[in-house]
């Protein structure tokens, strides 16, 4: 990825547009191509990229960091790939080398046990002939011996030419018949003492026989004898030049005479074996050649013994051709193939299955020739290799295989054939091919066959392996991308963190500024001596500055509550009149607008309820103000109703029928009902249902989701002519859903918005609540003369289903008939006049009251409904005052009514005044007034404060007198509705606000919530006794000073232990009256307070303001100290934090450790004052 | 006429103080606390602030001087300096405690010297121009005057 940051770099290189342009595109092509060569998986990133451009440079190294761990992946999955290849390819190669193995190594051995049973049958058989032949020689032999012993013994000394004649004549025939027998034979010799020599020799080639003897004129009788032994000898036959050889053909089955003797030369003469053969006088054994026969001849000798045994007259000479055993070889090799040769124990050859010689002729005639000189060239070769391997300690037995000889392989087998005096070796050479030829090509083509199968399997395997890991990879890849996008996600959500918490920082850093900024207009309004256009202006001022520290509050509360830090308190309070100082509040608003606001809460709504009061107005606050905001015309209604959260499932189809676009969100209220019932089944929850109605410009549907967003307006023109953040809406939602709760935009009917939201509250278990009172018993007529008619039929609708018979006037003439319609009954033109202008239905209603007996008649008159522009008003207030005896009028003022009205109003004796709007509390005031009144006598009425005498006793809730209570220790909101007409003042207009009555001041606390700060609050901390501790000498001065000034009583300490000591000190010397009130300004005061002190003696201060940090003891461990102490007590002092990191984490460990409440420093005076009074009142009231 | 232009040098003067961001509404606040049964009130507070800041930055110095520097000791001294500074509306020695404090959470030796030398400046800054303003103060007292109403002119 760094070919991206590098073409980000150029891209900034400035240059002409066009050729820059141009160039940027070439440079970026071939970084796409090298990125793209370099990472092949990156287009798959594209996506995610162009999402990260728009994120801008934060996002640059979360796209790196992607991309390196997608290499990473990539070559992880790579290296899978590969090593799942190898193995497959490892395993494929292993199955291949296996199945050839076996196949083929099978074969071959059960091949070779074959072959060697072959190659040893092959040259058993020559080897058995070779026996088979000796055998004959031999025993040809023994028995020609046996016959010549038989034959000589019986002429036995021959003494005479004839007799020995006889004998060689009858030894002549003994020897042919045995000749003649023997066919296989090639010669038979008689070699006599005296060197005659008889033999019959047959000559294969020309198939004759012939008879071959010595002349017998030169042998001696006496040539016969023992003596003459050594003198017998081979050279004697060949070398005996004087003895004539002749040779007589004979008829080969008869043995008659053919033709005469020839006389043949000594060379033609066939091997005659002689003395020297048989040296020991024992049978021998020796290859021959001759020169009639191509091939060796095996010829044995024998001696034959005299009559005595002891000195030889004859050695006897078979000799057999081994032509045979080359005639079997041949046949042999002719079935099976190779070469046999079979040689004696020196080499040579003896007999071989080719047609080549045996015999090599010399210059001396034929000599046997040694196997390696063989002119054939295999038995050459199979010889030198044989000689060569195993040279002259040749074993007995030899069997290789694969030998070479030339460019082909043979098997050569060697055998021993021990005969005595005539060992012999075989020796089979059988090509290889033609045992294993087969085998061999089987085997390569097997071995090829299965190379390419495994081949073909391996490429199919990779294939799958890549089919298959490129799924695997891709799911990777794409978990991958998951992971990125959370990961992206949270980052995202981190960095709406970061700005909340920014946004959050900012305007608490604004807000110190702004209270500075409050606290001086506070002193400005307090300066006496402005004029009062300046006043106006200044309590303009700061007026806006409330609205803009209210808008950095909401900024925080909405931080806040999305950073979860954002604590509901839990307390009880009234709903009812929150809601009902909410309305007055922005009623005011709303009339100068043409504007009704109108609270319509049900009759079952609970009194009491637990929660977090401050929340749930701001809730409404946010909401009513949202309404005003877009409504020009009409009204705002709030109303209000309740459900149990037990008896919400019977209610449900009901609901659901009636309000269908409602129901998901009741099925989630049902399911969260379920997890309620769960969790805490004791808590008596209840269900509020709220709706604020209102008539202005509505939401177009499809922002009724957004609405809620933050900085989100259903109109972008909205801030334009409105004004305002989209914060409102947006914390509303946070903090409903907080209290279990949710809010939706709904339905409606005709112009403007509904907004519908539930709440889940708990409400007290002791709670006696919805006390109504029954007021159908006094036969009340109530004539209500509105102009707004919302709040009219509403109040209307009211009173009727309590039983009071209501008649509805909406303007001055309406409400003049109907009051001579009631009033003057007994003059018959009028009522006729009415009868006529009045519609039926409320003719109907006229009728059925004028059947009351004995009605009592409250006629409220909103004072709207009189022409106040010019001065009519008095003329018909003069009218109205003819009525007074017969009915009770009751007032609806304006707040900017003027005070000529007001006091003309009091001049004459009208005192039930109430301010705008009129609501359900403020009826039943005014109702309850008038019955009580009544049951008076008439002689009470003009009492000043009769009124909230009546409702002190009847409403059975506690309320302070204001003429003995002090006006500082007021409750904040007092349940008195009526002015006081005695004292009434103008507020808005008022320049001196030190004149101000107590009313007037609470309903302006009412109006301001507490903001406004009079001269009054100057002493405000009067006779409050305040323990300070503080380390910086600095702050201590400063708030030691600021308190006082406000009338508390200030103990300063230096540290928490310090602060805990003085605490059991004086709660040991509480008695001590020194300590109490040191400041003697106000004496009446101090004497209001005294029994509250007295009450309170036990604890030595009303308040401890700690300091967090601290040198020896914190604040947050003095606190707990402290709270120790007072563990089993009933003591509770208030204790307050002053920190100066203002964080809301600060301010929960505060609240942790036991503090009641908190101030940030530097400290502002206003909020000091107001957290201690809140701190301190409620114990006094 | 010599008075009266007395008094409005101290007036033009506390605008300038006020201009220039040395001091913030909260001394203002502390002048609204002096009244007839405090007379010196600011001029009180304003003392005890020097008295307990040339203390403080005293430590502070040795503190920093240490071989090893123990931010634990030197941040509550910070922290005293910022509360107090911030009490009579020193806004900038208060600012300059702000960033001496984020530097000692850092446990940066050398941006604490920084802070610290910055510090000093701007209390001797804020005492040197009171100390003027109290000059100026009791002349006007000296010479009869009265002491004119503070503007709102911030």
């Amino acid at each position: 990825m760094r070919g991206d940051s590098f073409s980000m770099s150029i891209e900034n290189i400035p240059d002409s547009p066009m050729v820059s342009r141009k160039k940027k595109m070439k440079i970026r092509k071939v970084f796409d191509k090298m990125t793209q060569w370099v990472t092949p998986w990156r287009s798959n990133l594209e996506s995610p990229r162009e999402m990260m451009i728009l994120r801008g440079d934060v996002e640059q190294d979360e796209f790196q960091y992607a991309s390196s761990h997608c290499l990473s992946s990539y070559y992880s999955v790579f290296v899978v790939r590969l090593a799942i290849m190898v193995m497959l390819a490892i395993l494929i190669g292993l199955l291949t080398v296996l199945t050839w193995h076996f196949t083929r190594i099978y074969t071959k051995q059960s091949l070779k046990t074959l072959a060697y049973g072959l190659r040893y049958e092959l040259l058993q058989r020559p080897v058995l002939r070779m026996w088979s032949v000796v055998n004959t020689t031999s025993e040809l032999t023994t028995a020609q011996v046996k016959l010549s012993e038989y034959v000589i013994k019986k002429s036995d000394k021959p003494t005479t030419q004839e007799e020995l004649v006889e004998m060689y004549q009858a030894m002549k025939d003994v020897t042919w018949a045995l000749f003649a027998s023997a066919k296989a034979l090639n010669a038979i010799t008689i070699n006599y003492r005296n060197g005659f020599v008889q033999a019959f020799h047959r000559d294969p080639a020309s198939s004759s026989t012939f008879y071959i003897f010595s002349d017998l004129k030169n042998y001696s009788i006496n040539g016969i004898g023992p003596e003459d032994v050594s003198g017998w000898n081979n050279q004697s036959i060949h070398g005996n030049m004087s003895a004539i050889w002749y040779q007589q053909q004979l008829d080969p089955v008869t043995g008659d005479k053919l033709g005469k003797p020839l006389k043949i030369p000594p060379d033609d003469l066939i091997n005659i074996a002689g003395i020297s053969q048989v040296p020991d006088g024992e049978a021998s054994w020796h290859v021959t050649v001759s020169k009639y026969m191509d091939s060796p001849l095996l010829s044995a000798a024998l001696p034959v013994f005299d009559a005595s045994n002891k000195s030889i007259v004859a050695v006897v000479g078979v000799t057999t051709a081994l032509y045979s055993v080359g005639q079997l070889m041949r046949d042999l090799v002719d079935v099976h193939g190779g070469h046999i040769y079979l040689t004696s124990q020196e080499g040579y050859l003896l007999a071989t299955s080719t047609n080549g010689p045996l015999l090599k002729n010399t210059t001396n005639g034929p000599k046997l020739m040694k196997a390696i000189d063989s002119e054939e060239w295999v038995i050459r070769a199979g010889a030198q290799w044989l000689e060569k391997t195993y040279g002259s300690k040749r074993p007995q037995e030899v069997h290789a295989e694969n030998v070479k000889l030339g460019d082909q392989r043979y098997y050569i087998d060697s055998f021993y054939l021990n005969l005595k005096r005539l060992p012999i070796r075989g020796v089979v050479i059988i090509p290889r091919k033609f045992i294993m030829g087969k085998v061999d090509e089987r085997a390569f083509k097997t071995l090829i066959i299965l190379i390419s199968a495994s081949v073909c399997i391996f490429f199919i395997g990779c294939v799958c392996i890549l089919i298959l890991t490129n799924g695997v990879s891709k799911e990777m890849k794409l978990r991958a991308e998951l992971i990125r996008q959370l990961d992206a996600r949270r980052r995202a959500e981190a960095s709406s963190n970061y700005k909340s918490q920014f946004l959050a920082n900012m305007s608490h850093e604004l807000r110190t500024p702004m209270a500075a900024v409050i606290g001086l207009l506070d002193i400005l309004i307090s300066d006496d001596c402005l004029s009062n256009e300046q006043y106006a202006t200044v309590t303009q001022i700061r007026k806006c500055s409330t609205a803009l520290l209210r808008l950095l509050n909401n900024i925080l509360d909405l931080s806040k509550v999305e950073s979860g830090k954002l604590v509901l308190e839990e307390a009880e309070f009234d709903l009812g009149r929150e809601l009902e100082g909410l309305v007055d509040m922005f009623s005011v608003q709303c009339i100068n607008q043409n504007v009704e606001t109108v609270l319509d809460l049900s009759d079952d709504m609970p009194a009491l309820v637990r929660g977090d009061s401050a929340r749930l107005v701001q809730i409404f606050a946010n909401l009513i103000s949202n309404s005003i905001k877009f409504t020009t015309t009409g009204h705002i209604i709030l109303r209000g109703w309740c459900e149990n959260i037990n008896s919400l499932h019977d209610e449900m189809s009901l609901t659901v029928d009636r309000k269908k676009p409602w129901a998901p969100m009741k099925t989630k209220l049902v399911q969260h009902r379920n997890h309620l019932q769960k969790c805490c089944k004791n808590a008596n929850k209840m269900v509020l249902w709220f709706e604020v109605d209102d008539t202005g410009c509505g939401i177009d549907p499809s922002k009724w989701d957004s609405v809620f967003e933050s900085f989100e307006q259903a109109d972008p023109s909205t801030t334009r002519t409105h004004g305002g953040t989209g914060l409102g809406l947006c914390i509303v939602r946070n903090l409903v859903n907080k209290m279990g709760g949710e809010i939706k935009v709904v339905q409606k009917n005709g112009l403007g918005t509904l907004m519908r939201l539930y709440l889940i509250l708990s409400t007290p278990e002791t709670a006696d609540q919805n006390i109504q009172p029954d007021f159908s018993k006094y036969g009340l007529v109530v004539l209500l003369s509105m102009y707004g008619s919302t709040a009219r039929m509403i109040t209307s609708k009211w009173l009727r289903t309590h039983g009071i018979a209501t008649v509805e006037a909406s303007d001055w003439n309406e409400l003049t008939q109907i009051i001579r319609d009631l009033l003057e009954m007994g003059s018959r033109d009028n009522s006729f006049d009415s009868q006529n202008n009045i519609a039926d239905s409320l003719r109907a209603e006229l009728s059925n009251i004028k059947e009351i007996k004995n009605p009592v008649f409250v006629i409220v008159v909103d004072i709207g409904v009189l022409d106040l522009t010019t001065d009519i008003w008095k003329e018909q207030l003069n009218y109205l005052d003819r009525f007074s005896n017969k009915a009770k009028f009751a007032w609806l003022l304006k707040h900017d009514t003027s005070n000529i009205v007001k006091t003309e109003l009091r001049r004459k004796g009208h005192v039930m005044m109430v301010n705008k709007p009129l609501y359900k509390a403020k009826m039943i005031q005014i109702l309850e007034a008038v019955i009580k009144n009544r049951k008076r006598c008439s002689g009470l009425r003009n009492r000043g404060n009769w009124n909230s005498d009546d409702s002190s006793e009847t409403s059975g809730e506690k309320h302070i007198d204001k003429s003995v209570q002090p006006s500082t220790l007021h409750s904040p909101v007092l349940k008195n509705y009526l002015i006081d007409a005695t004292n009434s003042n103008d507020d808005s207009t008022s320049a001196s606000m030190t004149q101000k009555n107590p009313e007037e001041e609470d309903w302006k606390d009412r109006l301001y919530s507490g903001i406004a700060l009079d001269g009054k609050n100057l002493k405000s901390l009067e006779g409050i006794r305040i323990l300070l501790a503080e380390d910086t000498p600095v702050l201590q001065r400063v708030a030691t000073i600021m308190l006082e000034k406000m009338g508390a009583t200030v103990t300063a300490v230096w540290d928490g232990q310090q602060a805990v000591d003085s605490l059991n000190y004086k709660s040991i010397n509480a008695q001590d009256p020194t300590e109490e009130h040191k400041s003697s300004e106000e004496e009446t005061a101090n004497n209001s307070i005294n029994p509250q002190s007295s009450l309170r003696n036990s604890s030595p201060y009303d308040l401890i303001l700690m300091d967090c940090q601290m040198p020896k003891m914190d604040g947050y461990e003095a606190t707990k100290a402290i709270r120790r102490a007072e563990i089993g007590t009933e003591q509770h002092i208030p204790i307050v934090a002053l920190t100066a990191h203002a964080m809301s984490s600060d301010e929960a460990k505060c609240l942790e450790v036991g503090m009641d409440a908190y101030l940030t420093k530097p400290i502002d005076r206003n909020l000091m004052v107001s957290t201690i009074l809140s701190l301190t009142k409620p114990s006094s009231a | 006429m010599d008075l009266v232009q007395m008094q409005k040098s101290l007036q033009d003067y506390t605008k300038s103080l006020f201009l220039e961001g040395i001091l913030d509404s909260q001394f203002l606040q502390l002048q609204q606390l002096q009244d007839e049964s405090n007379p010196d009130f600011v001029s009180q507070v304003v003392t005890l602030f020097f008295q307990d800041s040339d203390r403080i930055l005293n430590d502070l110095s040795l503190s920093l001087d240490q071989q090893v520097v123990d931010f634990k000791k030197v941040d509550p001294h910070v922290h005293q300096l910022k509360g107090s500074s911030s009490s009579i509306g020193a806004q900038r020695v208060k600012n300059a405690c702000v960033v001496f404090r984020s530097f000692c959470e850092q446990q940066n030796v050398e941006a604490c010297h920084r802070c610290l030398q910055q510090v000093k400046q701007e209390y001797y800054l804020v005492k040197n121009r009171l100390e003027t303003l109290f000059k100026l103060e009791q002349q006007i007292v000296a010479s009869g005057g009265m002491i004119p109403p503070v503007e709102l002119g911030f």
